[in-house]
């Protein structure tokens, strides 16, 4: 009895043991025949969002074999994100990054040169401002998604009321900001504050390499020794502590959506770190008959005492592409294919005054112009275009185009938060910019060091 | 061939004794080795250099800065949660009409995911459009709105979220030990001519001692290891520089400075700090409550 039921129990088992077997078989057979190309972007609004699972879609219904799943990160998660996956030895096919991000991945040999998407999109076909990012050796490690460069906003019928004309330096926006700061219903208390700007950690970083870039000077020279200490930061430094005369109490805990509240909400008359994608938040949250460009406009930002050009910061991220990646071959067909007129206009038009296309064939394309923001914004377009085509733009604090392949320790500079807390003490708390500037100095020179990058 | 009692004892223990150092022991002995070493946050290779980041932390202002306001941050929220906390059981256990209703509103800020509590109270606390601030200007008590996210406030809008957020548990503790308080004990004190104070100092205080004993001690222990509230308040906006605590910074070190060596030190002395407050703690109070 013992017997018969042991050998059952025996058969029972390996009949399982069979079965399962087969299942897993026919199973792995199935999920093998998908190759996944994993991709992580930082376009969190919906429409972005939208756009690129339609793009998705289509790539999927034109590539059997190939399954794209696309993540939406918040810019905060981005980085620790890929430096966590490339630790693990599992990043994704693609991510988005800050060219700073991507030139320092290239430099540890992670990266994969995306030059075939380039042929395939026509090198001719693309601006040769975006053509700078991310390259090194003649390859292109980084292929921007697009370019949106930062405006200077202001409100036009303020400024026609009180007779404040564009400002060339400085000097000249102070005066503007402090026309702008008014009382407007008489009770002796500020109403509109003449200028806004975030406080939070990136937005400084930006706007400190803009001016810093504005103001002739530099943030680290060829030895990799900072410049904190230069007259031209001193200057720029002293700079911003006059322009907090004309922010609202508390800017430096405001974030950026919460500068453009400001500005649709009529409380700041100009905002230095505006960009393209503000006009979605005007048409949505202005008032009715202040949607356009007749209250909401942009000037090409001024230059400091020291500098003789504008400059403003470009957001362009790159895609990567990186080397650990399973599937790198359907991470760029992938690509080619997003980039093709018909799927890219989509993507562009989720963001239309932000997104800058990088193709020129987009660029002139009669369904592009056509777009019905883009032509209510044309303004912000234009001054997008002027710095791009003048080169007056330039990366997250990049101040010169070789920053990018020659300081792979900006993104720590950036992270660590040395500028923001410099620029915190001299506005917010009173702190001489020359001490402010000595000792960040020093956190700066002991960051540089310890990442192993000081020549000096 | 049968195992012994005592060995079959512990060969069943086995298995959690292996988790217990696997997910515990190991941990803090690898951040320990790691503080010892110059190490990029997620590149591989480390180099040993013994003290050095101690050393290092000894001379940063910006670590001294953020234990300062570690400090402040875990006593300020701790005592406010105590005291709080107190209160609150006290008057959910008496008896009212809705009282089940009112307990359960009470613990809800302990139920909700604390992302979900920041970006509520950043709402709430927005310095343009917020609640808050009309309230205030509203009722005349402010000239005009406050910037709870500026640097004046924002080390005080952080200890009011926390203190919302966490004082529930503080209740959750107390109410329970209310709860088992004998009767008599109050109509005793009553008889001998006590009011409600004397009763609450000589019999209520001391029955709930051994609870507190506990609550302060957890609590604390969370309040200064806190991370989450305190990031994600300055998420999107905020004057981080001013709400920067030691697990803020341990963090800042290692993913945005990628030394993973100084994160680590300043993660093992927040550690050390913690043995020390608990030893002391203990000696001072665990006699008195016979723990």
């Amino acid at each position: 009895m013992a017997l018969r039921c042991l050998r059952e129990l025996t058969t029972s088992f390996f009949g399982l043991l069979a079965a399962t077997a087969f299942l897993a078989t026919l199973l792995g057979s199935a999920v093998a025949a998908d190759k996944v190309v994993r991709v992580w972007h930082t376009e969190t609004n919906p429409q972005s969002q939208k756009a690129i699972a339609n793009i998705i879609q289509r790539f999927e219904a034109s590539h059997p074999g190939i399954k794209v799943e696309a993540e939406a990160l918040a810019w905060g998660d981005l980085e620790g994100k890929i430096m966590a996956s490339l630790a693990a030895g599992s990043p994704p096919e693609l991510s988005h990054g800050q060219p700073i991000t991507c030139s320092a991945l290239q430099q540890q040999g992670m990266l994969l040169p995306l030059d075939d998407v380039v042929q395939a999109i026509g090198e001719d076909n693309i601006w040769d401002q975006i053509k700078r990012v991310c390259r090194a050796d003649g390859k292109y490690y980084g292929l921007v998604h697009a370019a949106g460069t930062s405006l200077l906003i202001y409100r036009k019928d303020w400024a026609t009321e009180k007779g404040v004309k564009p400002p060339k330096t400085w000097a000249d926006l102070l005066d503007n900001a402090k026309a702008l700061t008014m009382d407007t219903n008489g009770d002796g208390k500020t109403d509109v504050y003449g200028m806004t700007i975030p406080g939070d950690n990136l937005f400084i970083n930006i706007m400190m390499g803009e001016l810093i870039k504005a103001n002739g000077g530099g943030l680290f020279d060829d030895k990799n020794r900072p410049r904190f200490t230069e007259p031209q930061m001193i200057e720029t430094l002293e700079f911003w502590k006059a322009l907090t005369a004309y922010l609202p109490p508390g800017w430096e805990g405001h974030g950026y959506r919460e500068t453009f509240a400001n500005m649709y909400g009529q409380k700041a008359a100009m905002m230095f770190q505006g960009y393209g994608r503000g006009a979605s938040l005007i048409e949505q949250y202005a008032p009715k008959d202040m949607q356009s460009t007749d209250h909401f406009d942009v000037w090409v930002k001024p230059h400091g005492p020291s500098g003789k050009t504008p400059a403003a910061q470009v957001d362009q991220e790159p895609w990567m592409l990186f080397k650990d990646a399973k599937n790198p071959e359907e991470a760029k067909a992938f690509l080619k294919f997003f980039y093709q007129d018909k799927n890219y206009l989509e993507y562009i038009q989720s963001v239309p005054i932000h997104f800058f296309p990088i193709t020129k064939s987009l660029r002139r394309s009669d369904a592009y112009a056509a777009t019905p923001m883009i032509q209510r914004w044309s303004g912000w377009l234009a001054a997008q275009e002027h710095y791009l085509d003048n080169d007056l733009v330039k990366p997250t604090m990049v101040v010169e185009w070789d920053d990018l392949n020659t300081k792979p320790y900006l993104m720590q500079i950036l992270g660590s938060g040395v500028l923001r807390d410099m620029v915190m003490e001299v506005t917010v708390e009173g702190v001489d910019p020359k001490t402010a500037a000595d000792r960040a100095q020093k956190k700066a020179e002991a960051l540089v060091k310890k990442a192993g990058f000081a020549k000096w | 061939m049968r195992l012994s009692q005592s060995s079959t004892g512990l060969l069943l223990i086995a298995p959690a004794v292996a988790l217990l150092l696997c997910l515990t022991l190991y941990p803090v002995m690898h951040g320990i080795w790691l503080s010892f070493h110059a190490k990029h946050s997620f590149f591989p290779g480390q180099t040993f250099i013994g003290l050095a980041n101690y050393g290092f932390l000894l001379g940063d202002p910006d670590f001294w800065s953020s234990l300062w306001r570690g400090v402040i941050y875990s006593v300020s929220t701790i005592i406010l949660q105590i005291v709080l906390g107190v209160a609150a059981a006290l008057v959910l256990n008496e008896m009212f009409p809705a009282r089940n209703l009112v307990r359960g509103i009470v613990l809800f800020p302990y139920m909700i995911p604390t992302v979900v509590a920041v970006i509520l109270w950043k709402w709430l606390l927005n310095n343009q459009f917020g609640l808050v601030n009309y309230g205030l200007v509203a009722f005349g008590i402010t000239d005009e709105n406050i910037s709870w996210m500026g640097r004046s406030y924002i080390m005080v809008s952080l200890i009011l979220i926390s203190v919302w957020q966490f004082f529930p548990f503080v209740v959750l503790a107390v109410l329970a030990r209310l709860q088992t308080i004998p009767h008599e004990l109050y109509e005793a004190a009553k008889v001998d001519g006590a009011g409600a104070v004397r009763r609450f100092l000589h019999v209520t205080l001391p029955q709930l001692m051994s609870v507190l004993f506990v609550v302060i001690l957890l609590r604390s222990i969370w309040m200064f290891t806190k991370f989450d509230t305190v990031w994600l308040i300055t998420q999107g906006g905020g004057a981080e520089k001013y709400i920067r605590t030691l697990p803020v910074y341990a963090y800042l070190r290692t993913f945005h400075f990628y030394e993973a060596g100084t994160g680590a030190a300043i993660a093992v002395v927040m550690f050390a700090i913690l043995v020390a407050s608990t030893t002391v703690y203990f000696y001072l109070f665990r006699r008195d409550e016979r723990l």
